[in-house]
């Protein structure tokens, strides 16, 4: 793939990634054929900082854990009013770093 | 970090033993005493309106000292807790046993029902009535 391309694309979605994964992506995105490109531009992240304020906003209705997919998770912490309150505040420092790791995992599944 | 077999079931075993922990705290008290004493729940703090959840507590001591109609009058969700509290024990420990992996691949269903349209827009709905039910209880 073009080089400038996979650099834009970089520039555009880092802040949803993680940080020690971009290297890897930008090398995987580099050997990658120019037809996956359209499908690169199409690919829609969650903005940790968005899920940051559902998860203050809403963290013991577990909203923030349904949004990054993590559904089972979401019933538990749902279900345990966000782990008796101590949960949603692990969640609060955790949830953006996990978030990022979703988008990371989901744009890994897709160019490997 | 990504939620492997080992850290899912020891998550799931230390959350069981707060839950136990938290019974046996609280199990001389009456289950309309616990709401009093007892304030953990975030919503109910700064809304002052309970959350979807609350109640579980006291439902879970009704449900324990056979009272099945009070039971389901704190919290219907007191009666799932109290089944996974139930259960889950017996199902890491057959899995810690024989080495196998069932607890964790039917999270993976659970959560695969789940994520169904059919599935998931009744039991939202039914959280909201739960919800809502709470909130004109006002427990």
């Amino acid at each position: 793939m073009d080089a400038q391309n996979v650099d834009y694309f970089l520039m555009s979605n880092a802040k949803f990634l993680e940080d020690h994964q971009i290297y890897h992506i930008r090398e995987r995105l580099l050997a990658m054929d120019e037809s996956q490109w359209r499908m690169l531009q199409f690919m829609q992240f969650t903005d940790p900082v968005i899920v940051l304020i559902v998860s203050i906003l809403t963290g013991p209705l577990a909203i923030d854990r349904f949004l990054i997919g993590d559904v089972g998770l979401g019933v538990i912490k749902l279900l345990t009013c966000g782990g008796l309150g101590i949960w949603v505040i692990v969640d609060w420092i955790l949830i953006m770093g996990i978030t990022r790791r979703k988008n990371t995992e989901k744009l890994m599944m897709a160019i490997y | 970090m990504p939620l492997t077999r080992n850290r899912f079931n020891l998550f799931v075993a230390l959350a069981c033993l707060a839950g136990y922990g938290w019974l046996v705290l609280i199990g001389s008290l009456k289950p309309e005493e616990v709401g009093s004493r007892y304030d953990f729940c975030l919503v109910r703090h700064f809304a002052h309106i309970p959350c979807p959840s609350c109640g579980s507590t006291r439902s879970v001591l009704s449900l324990l000292h056979g009272d099945l109609a009070g039971g389901l009058y704190w919290n219907p969700l007191g009666l799932l807790i109290l089944i996974v509290l139930l259960v889950a024990p017996f199902w890491l420990g057959y899995d810690l046993l024989f080495k196998k992996g069932t607890f964790i691949q039917s999270f993976h269903l659970f959560e695969n029902t789940l994520r169904r349209k059919w599935v998931a827009i009744p039991s939202i709905a039914l959280v909201l009535l739960n919800w809502v039910w709470n909130i004109w209880k006002g427990v």
